[in-house]
């Protein structure tokens, strides 16, 4: 790729993966956001291999409570069994191929399938099948007809994510010193936090790393992308003053921002409730507390498609900055398709009055709804469309800001950490490991 | 104590004017004429909604949805959408609110209840149509010589919305 990133190479036949994103220039080449081949080699290499976000346990709290969610585009069921243990199988009869469990979510003491009636415990054992005396023991074997069980199954503080390969090292490994980070917004009080109400869930025509690159730490965006906000005075006046803070590198993939906000006791800890920050100082390690102490804003990507946002905003002209969290799953659907599923999460402790404001704070300000965000999906569909062009695709897109900055030392987390929230380090970092799990046998190497 | 207000009633035909106008101001984007017909007390919202089996009732959660507003969140929505970098109505969208299927019942505090089926279509652009069913339950209270808007509770159908963002109002 040149200095003005003009993508080389036929416009055909199967593409040269490596050549499409240039980390040391700053460039990305705009068929990785339309292609369908690009599509296909992501769910084979990256998708099908990767540790992938299904549900958090506060979501099947009860035996034989399950939700149905999506790992590489197949339907996934997870449930608690009556052993307390949550499980996740392919959402598929072991006999037709039928869709088990045809509900988002609910609570059953067996699966039975609607098809031909095979019934299922919720540990995923064949229990049952219609007119069992018809079969002799060579054509019917219930133990080796369980459910199809997601090849790797792990939990990270209630996260439960879920991985299609053998290879692939285990969710600790595969998350790294991401861990250092997830602590500081999930696992902060001894309770931890639970989600709150089911996922918000909506389809927007974009690629799913349009989403992924701007919850990567993308903060510069938010003057003219929410310039309303900007215009109704709910931002701060100077466009640079939200430009301090750290983009981090937490490991490979995985990375945020953490961005101060005011210099008042409000604005620490995120601007969670003051009743909660003791325990907060407690239950954190000095570092991750001080990182706590000292932000008011974090938005990060847990590679490669879970996304999150601590943040503290008005959701009216009359309230208070109020904090929210919220985790997202960008499931591709399509090449230039996303299924997007978002939730809000609350600390155990929190108050019925905070569950309220942070709520209200939320969906006031981010979902579909949201004064924020509906204007981003507005800049990812678009986005998305132009970049179909084969004129547009003949031009790079340009990530090149701050990238000479060398890394800030003095930041207390583990990771590279860079200095100020402005800047283009954490995009690259996301597509330089998108390149490695599309181009290499072991990415993870 | 509920009591029906029958189809063609007077009482029926004033919910049914509001309804109508209601629509018209927001099909013509005169959101600032629509907050006048919100009470200051409204709460506006749109709970989530998930595909149950039938035992788990309707889907909904109360707790958790795509609007939970209140008169001040709505004007800030107004006023933002009357900045000139709201993209996601900059260039507006074109929105048809068809409303029907009224049933009025009258509360003992003299305030109506209405239930309306809707379909809302938006075109963006040139894009295609997004279409937005559901139920509307609203609460209309008597204020002066006419109606305010004191709740609305929209039941979309979708589960999954089949659009980018919601950034019109129902």
């Amino acid at each position: 790729m040149g200095q003005l990133g003009v993508t080389e190479g036929g416009m055909t036949g199967t593409i040269d993966i490596a050549r499409l994103v240039d980390q040391e220039g700053g460039h990305v080449a705009r068929r990785i956001y339309t292609d369908p081949e690009v599509f296909e080699r992501e769910q084979e290499s990256l998708f099908r291999r990767a540790w992938g976000f299904l549900a958090h346990e506060s979501e099947v709290p009860g035996a034989g409570d399950y939700v149905e969610r999506q790992l590489a585009g197949e339907p996934v069921l997870v449930i608690r069994g009556r052993d307390g243990t949550v499980r996740a199988f392919l959402n598929s009869c072991r006999h037709r191929g039928m869709r088990l469990c045809r509900a988002d979510r609910g609570s059953a003491s067996f699966l039975r399938c609607p098809y031909h009636g095979w019934a299922y415990s919720p540990e995923g054992d064949l229990v049952s099948v219609f007119a069992e005396e018809l079969y002799d023991e060579a054509h019917l074997d219930k133990s080796a007809l369980g459910l199809i069980p997601v090849t790797q199954l792990d939990s990270y503080k209630g996260f439960v994510f879920g991985c299609w390969s053998e290879e692939t090292p285990p969710l600790p490994e595969f998350l790294g010193n991401m861990r250092f980070y997830l602590d500081i917004l999930v696992a902060r009080t001894p309770g931890g936090a639970e989600m709150v109400g089911p996922p918000q869930c909506w389809e927007v025509h974009t690629n799913w790393k349009f989403a992924t690159d701007n919850f990567t730490g993308d903060n510069f965006h938010l003057y003219t992308a929410h310039g309303s906000i900007a215009e109704l005075g709910l931002l701060p006046p100077d466009p640079m003053s939200l430009a301090f803070g750290n983009l981090v590198q937490a490991e490979r993939g995985h990375v945020l921002h953490v961005v101060p906000g005011p210099p008042i006791p409000e604005a620490e800890y995120f601007g969670l409730p003051m009743e909660l920050r003791p325990a907060i100082e407690e239950t954190l390690s000095p570092q991750q507390a001080e990182i706590a102490r000292g932000h008011s804003f974090s938005v990060g990507t847990v590679f490669p498609n879970l996304s999150f946002m601590q943040v503290m905003v008005q959701g009216d002209l009359r309230s208070p900055p109020t904090p929210f969290l919220s985790f997202r799953l960008w499931q591709p659907t399509g090449p230039t398709t996303t299924k997007v599923w978002s939730w809000l999460m609350v600390e155990k402790e929190a108050s019925p009055e905070y569950r309220k404001a942070t709520y209200e704070a939320y969906v006031r300000t981010f979902g579909p709804s949201g004064i924020f965000e509906q204007d981003d999906m507005e800049n990812w569909e678009e986005c998305t469309r132009v970049n179909k062009g084969a004129i547009a695709q003949r031009y790079n897109l340009h990530h090149g800001m701050a990238l000479h900055l060398p890394p800030d030392t003095d930041f207390p987390g583990p990771g590279t950490a860079w200095p100020g929230s402005y800047g283009e380090r954490t995009q690259l970092c996301f597509y330089g490991e998108w390149k490695r799990w599309l181009t290499e046998e072991e990415p993870w190497a | 104590m509920t009591q029906p207000v029958p189809v063609g009633s007077a009482g029926y035909n004033i919910v049914l004017e509001w309804l109508y106008r209601e629509a018209a101001l927001l099909d013509n984007m005169d959101f600032t004429a629509w907050l006048d017909l919100m009470a200051p007390e409204i709460v506006y919202e749109m709970p989530t909604r998930q595909s149950v089996y039938q035992k788990d009732g309707e889907g909904y959660d109360p707790d958790f949805g795509f609007f939970a507003e209140s008169h001040s969140s709505l004007e800030t929505r107004v006023k933002r959408l009357q900045t000139d970098q709201a993209w996601a109505e900059q260039p507006g969208s074109r929105t048809r609110h068809l409303v029907s299927n009224l049933l009025v019942d009258r509360l003992a505090d003299g305030s109506f209840l209405a239930a309306t089926s809707f379909l809302v279509t938006r075109i963006r652009s040139d894009l295609p149509y997004d279409f937005f069913t559901g139920q509307r339950r609203d609460v209309l209270r008597p204020e002066g010589d006419g109606l305010l808007l004191a709740k609305r509770t929209i039941l979309i159908d979708q589960t999954v919305l089949k659009s980018y963002n919601l950034s019109i109002f129902f």
